[in-house]
């Protein structure tokens, strides 16, 4: 078949000790990048650029070690959810749910190995897909339109009550923060400032990442300074590292159906990693017979968001291959990389430049299997995290979220707000509100607004045009399923305890 | 008890801030929803969501801390806002090394432990950035060097 | 562990010069900063323009791009102006999108006065575009379209409202005696190539934007071009029409360029124009230009500066005449 020849060539140019060795250093800088709070992959690929120059690395080696940057990062923002209950970066965001509870149970290391699993099924069938269907899949992105955006961010609203709190009420208004917070800054739509206050600072709006690390790491601290580090997943004792063979079979499923929500969120380049593992795990999580235990250490709530995250980081590569369009913050940067390399990515990329694509996608699998292997040997290192004692570890946590956040704009503005987060979410999760759904809302707000804005626009005021398509219908319909049956399903099921963090701790 | 005053707040604020965008600038040629709408929108659903968590309240409701835990939070906020402020002015190392002594003081009341983790993570991390991750961070105050 | 840290170490010691730079600290190599996330033409001038000027020896060590996106380059413009006004090792992305800012009066009361522009080495020329199923074969065709129903015809484009995109097919309709623009629909979507697909997916009627932006729709037949917004045809692009011998007076180029701060010397201002100078006449920016559709355009120093002058100042009465801005 073509395709394998033509992939055998890009493995010729992408196979040799030196790309394999740039494919190992770039795999470990972005698991540390991507794992460190408040750096996220973009910046890890970002510091990169300039170094793949001044080594003088051909557009092979650099691709090769940027995708090594970029999935290293992907993977990598699992470990603080895990460990720390705080996302590396913000598609980690859904593996905190069932990902601490099993740190705090002890079962830290099966957590990263599975999720090392998962996010490598994930990934590597993400690459396959890409290989195979990119060309086709391109056309995906021609059917959806403002009207389909807006219905898909409004089906991913409507099944957020069933987050983290049993309690809709709250997660509602939590999705309300974040929205609110969203909408702050210039208004994309008629470039006029909104509720800044005149502060230049909030001319961009409030960057997700300050409120990632000030909701979760700077809160953490407070929570411990009130209780000391009792009941934490810090200092418990850590069973001997094994491969947890059962969770994986058991888990199998799960992946796959992840990998496919996660994929095809990637390949819309309005929705992109963050809901790719969000979807991904509340499918799961309401296809399951038994979720009761999800948010309480599931492994399958572990595995569906890490398949799906990087699935999606894999399907985002398709628009921005075949259309030049970036699906998520990080492709963005690898575009600027490509472009650098005078390589314009658009429809016509895999007939004119077809080393170029296979080079990259041989290098993504390289960078997969790479870090699939490095994996369990991190492992190691990464739980010995967990025996550093609380009042060493989360100072340490606190300077380096300040620095990864101050290293974004070095303005004080961002850490002062930051310090505000912190001081909110501490409040929040006394109050048993959610935190995931404020950043959710950060993160969607604006694609939320602005496709409905757009939507108008193209309908004349005219609402029905919201759901004027199959394709809009059906995510409508999805939506409001997803809204009522936890209500209806309530009464069927015994009301489950109510989630406490602190208490979860069983398995 | 908790709720009914969270759900009083976000009653409140949820209406502050449609308010608020009733007041936002629009140019003359915007859209059919325009900048204003959204925003009122959000406003009016958290009073909403504000209202039914005041009217049904969760219980138990959450134990909250002892007036001398508000008062070490109440430090540590203080704290982490001086670090905000004098790492531009003062360099990484030594609001670095204050900061951390006395979170960690916070968290495991040990002095001499404290003041290590303080130092030891100030120069630790200095050197993760520095030379590890490459952002360029002054270490200093800028009149030390030359 | 122990090859880890090797691996680790050695490519820590290249980055050393390098860094983030984003004002934490002194560094050593030049800095130019782009206004804007990666990915779009503000990022590309600086890292093409950058490894260009480091590739054919005019600095010595390599640019050290920043981006800095936030208020659609307001951000890194009041930046410059209030913290920064005499680095003379810092280089600032600008384009036509950078005067329509300050001609509209959108980075909060600054001007354009409060930096000084370097030069610009190449502009991208405006187009309009139409799906390739599209009924309509030329501009007049499209504006008159238009103009029997204004709610038939959807612009999509890569800046907001009131943006250089906008505006492009706002002159077209002025050309034609249209002057009701609230009728117009626009929307602008997230960059030319978003522009594009929304055309392409049938969900709006034209797209406005940048050549750079549909090179690889037009080759692959996706797209056709009903006009072009320069003086002249396009080498390279000799088949797509100018509005001009269509009848519609709109000449709208998108230049690629630079500013640096005010306060630095006229020595240090010399020296980056001649810098900017020498990568235009290099072949390595002609086999950039040609790879991105751009086409030459070439005002370096003072006679730059007075050209931004004339744009803001003509922007500025457009924009009143039009009615975009009171």
């Amino acid at each position: 078949m073509e395709t394998f020849s033509l992939l055998a060539d890009g493995f010729a140019v992408a196979l040799n000790p030196f790309t394999l060795m740039l494919a190992v250093a770039g795999c470990i800088i972005g698991t540390m990048v991507g794992a460190l709070p408040g750096l996220g992959p973009s910046n890890g690929v970002a510091i990169l650029i300039p170094l793949a120059f001044s080594f003088g690395l051909d557009a092979t080696e650099a691709l090769i070690l940027m995708t090594s940057v970029y999935y290293g990062a992907m993977y990598g923002g699992r470990i603080s959810s895990i460990l720390l209950n705080i996302p590396g970066d913000e598609p980690a965001l859904m593996t905190t749910l069932d990902g601490y509870p099993m740190a705090k149970a002890g079962r830290a290391s099966d957590a990263l190995v599975l999720s090392g699993v998962a996010s490598f099924v994930g990934a590597f069938l993400a690459t396959i897909g890409l290989m195979l269907l990119a060309p086709m899949l391109a056309q995906v992105a021609f059917l959806f339109g403002p009207a389909e955006y807006f219905a898909l961010y409004l089906l991913a609203f409507s099944t957020l009550g069933g987050i983290a709190s049993n309690n809709q009420r709250k997660a509602a208004l939590a999705a309300c923060i974040g929205l609110a917070i969203a909408m702050i800054g210039l208004d994309n739509s008629s470039g006029m400032p909104r509720l800044t206050g005149g502060n230049m600072h909030l001319m961009d709006g409030v960057d997700f990442l300050v409120a990632i690390v000030g909701l979760f790491a700077v809160s953490e601290v407070f929570i411990f300074i009130e209780s000391h580090g009792k009941s934490s997943a810090i200092g418990v004792k850590i069973d001997k590292i094994t491969i947890p063979v059962k969770d994986i079979v058991r888990t199998s499923g799960t992946m796959l159906r992840s990998t496919v929500i996660g994929f095809i969120a990637g390949i819309l380049p309005g929705a992109g990693a963050s809901l790719g593992s969000f979807l991904a795990y509340m499918a799961e999580k309401s296809t399951v017979r038994d979720n009761s235990r999800f948010g309480k250490g599931d492994p399958r709530g572990v595995a569906a968001p890490e398949a799906g995250n990087n699935a999606a980081a894999g399907g985002a590569l398709v628009p921005m291959l075949t259309l030049g369009v970036p699906g998520s913050g990080t492709t963005a940067v690898l575009l600027a990389l490509l472009m650098t390399l005078n390589i314009t990515p658009g429809p016509l990329l895999f007939t004119e430049r077809p080393e170029v694509v296979w080079g990259l996608i041989a290098a993504l699998l390289i960078a997969n299997i790479v870090l699939l292997i490095l994996n369990v040997p991190m492992v190691r290192i990464f739980v010995k995290v967990l025996s550093v004692p609380p009042g060493v570890l989360l100072p340490g946590v606190t300077m380096v979220s300040f620095v990864g956040i101050y290293s974004l704009s070095g303005s004080s503005f961002d850490l002062l707000l930051m310090i505000a987060f912190g001081v909110l979410g501490y409040l929040l999760r006394k109050l048993d509100v959610p935190t995931v759904p404020i950043i959710l809302g950060i993160l969607l707000g604006n694609h939320m607004e602005d496709s409905l804005r757009r939507a108008m626009v193209l309908s004349g005021g005219d609402w029905q045009y919201l759901y004027s398509s199959k394709i809009a219908i059906g995510l409508w319909i999805a939506a409001i399923v997803g809204f009522i049956a936890p209500l209806f399903l309530k009464r069927f099921i015994t009301k489950p305890s109510r989630v406490e963090p602190d208490e979860a701790s069983d398995g | 008890m908790s709720d009914r005053v969270l759900g009083l707040v976000a009653v409140f604020a949820g209406l502050a801030y449609a308010f608020a965008a009733t007041r936002i600038p629009t140019s003359f040629l915007s859209d059919p929803v325009g900048s204003k709408t959204f925003p009122m929108m959000l406003g009016g659903i958290a009073a909403l969501c504000g209202a039914l968590i005041a009217l049904k309240p969760d219980r138990p409701g959450p134990s909250w801390p002892g007036f001398r835990t508000w008062l070490a939070l109440g430090l540590a906020v203080a704290v982490l806002t001086g670090y905000a402020y004098s790492l531009k002015p003062l360099g990484f190392l030594i609001p670095t090394a204050v900061a951390a002594s006395i979170l960690s003081y916070q968290i495991r009341p040990r002095a001499t432990h404290a003041l290590a983790t303080g130092i030891g993570l100030s120069l630790g991390l200095y050197a993760v950035f520095r030379f590890l991750l490459g952002l360029s961070l002054a270490a200093v105050p800028k009149g030390w060097i030359a | 562990m122990s090859k880890v840290r090797l691996g680790s170490a050695g490519l820590a010691a290249a980055l050393l010069s390098l860094g983030l730079g984003a004002g934490t600290g002194v560094t050593h190599a030049a800095e130019c900063i782009a206004p804007a996330n990666p990915g779009g033409g503000w990022d590309f001038t600086c890292r093409s323009i950058g490894k260009i000027m480091y590739d054919i020896g005019v600095v010595e060590d390599p640019i050290q791009v920043t981006n800095m996106a936030g208020g659609g380059g307001g951000l890194a413009f009041t930046h410059v102006v209030s913290e920064r006004a005499d680095d003379a090792e810092l280089i600032v992305a600008a384009s036509s999108a950078t005067a329509t800012r300050l001609a509209q009066n959108a980075y909060g009361g600054m001007t354009a006065d409060q930096v000084r522009f370097v030069g610009a080495i190449g502009a991208d020329p405006g187009v309009i575009v139409v799906a390739d199923d599209s009924p309509i074969q030329t501009l007049p065709e499209l504006l008159d379209a238009v103009k029997a129903d204004p709610a038939s015809v959807a612009f999509a484009g890569g800046s907001a409202v009131g943006g250089f995109d906008h505006l492009k097919v706002l002159m077209a309709l002025d050309r034609v005696g249209f002057s009701d623009i609230t009728s117009v629909k626009y929307i602008g979507v997230d960059g030319g190539a978003d522009a594009v697909t929304q055309t392409v997916g049938g969900f709006t009627q034209a797209m406005t934007g940048d050549m750079s932006e549909i090179v690889g729709f037009l080759k692959s037949g996706d797209v056709r071009a009903v006009a072009v917004l320069t003086e002249e045809r396009v080498p390279g692009f000799d088949d797509i029409p100018t509005a001009k011998e269509q009848g519609i007076d709109v000449v709208a180029v998108n230049w690629r360029g630079l500013y640096v701060p005010k306060d630095i010397s006229d020595e240090d201002y010399q020296k980056w124009a001649d810098a900017l100078q020498t990568v235009a006449d290099s072949p390595e920016w002609a086999e950039q230009m040609e790879a991105n559709g751009l086409a030459p355009f070439t005002r370096v120093g003072s006679d730059f500066q007075n050209y931004v002058d004339e744009v803001v100042a003509e922007i500025n009465q457009m924009s009143k005449d039009i009615g975009v801005i009171q």
